[in-house]
């Protein structure tokens, strides 16, 4: 199927906003070809984010251009602490740090989605300038 | 824009690639959210309910044709355009937002 991702996603003149096999190891060059940007998800402990820089290190050997990491369910100015010296230790960017919210939980409990459940949920927020900022031409 | 979204499970990879789809949708951008996850389930966090996002039959193998690439792998291609596939398997969710589930180990995705 490998192919057929890549095909879709260059054959395609929308926005495709692809939500991925958990490890990067099913991503081939030909599919991370067609890839602007790839933003890696990860935790505020330190098992997360070591798997966080390694998706990273990867993602550039496939030759994907703008890498960049999100930091989630960050609960303490400790947790968001963590987040940035190790991003800055690793030279890895920093595109957003998403907050713990308990709309998450709560919009999944009741099988909902996060922005039906509670549009102006702080995690939303975060995502609504994590788009912007996507969209700006500054944007790497 | 090409946007991929990676993580580990738990992670919240899902939720902040469905939530950053319908963003893009509601400022007037067409989208379409690809799920590749072979356990998908990023209709949830789209605004789809799972069971007409369960719907995809799978590729026909008419659409498919192996290709050998300049490297010498092997890799399955589409043989219709993209836009023709997304719009006869593509589930809508709403205005300019489309679902294309692609993670279903029944046509192949769980190499």
């Amino acid at each position: 199927m490998r192919g057929v991702l890549g095909g879709l996603v260059a054959g395609t003149s929308r926005m495709a906003i692809v939500d991925l096999e958990a490890g990067l190891e099913h991503l081939s060059r030909g599919t991370a070809r067609h890839v602007e940007t790839l933003l890696i998800v990860g935790e505020p402990y330190f098992k997360s984010l070591e798997t966080a820089s390694r998706s990273f290190a990867l993602a550039k050997d496939l030759g994907i251009a703008s890498v960049r990491m999100v930091a989630n369910k960050v609960r303490t100015p400790r947790d968001e602490e963590t987040v940035r010296e190790f991003t800055a230790r690793h030279a890895l960017p920093l595109a957003a740090v998403v907050p713990y919210d308990e709309a998450v939980v709560a919009a999944d409990e009741r099988g909902m989605a996060l922005i039906e459940y509670q549009p102006a949920a702080p995690s939303v927020a975060v995502i609504r300038r994590l788009a912007e900022e996507l969209l700006a031409p500054t944007a790497a | 824009m090409k946007v991929a979204v990676a993580g580990k499970g738990g992670a919240g990879k899902t939720t902040i690639a469905g939530t950053l789809a319908r963003v893009m949708a509601d400022r007037g951008h067409r989208v379409v959210a690809i799920d590749d996850d072979s356990n998908p389930n990023l209709a949830l966090t789209v605004g789809v309910d799972t069971a007409s996002a369960s719907k995809f039959p799978g590729i026909p193998r008419d659409m498919l044709e192996e290709r050998t690439d300049a490297e010498g792998i092997k890799r399955l291609e589409l043989t219709i355009p993209a836009e023709d596939f997304i719009d006869r398997f593509g589930v809508p969710v709403r205005d300019r937002l489309t679902l294309l589930v692609m993670g279903q180990p029944n046509h192949g995705g769980s190499g």
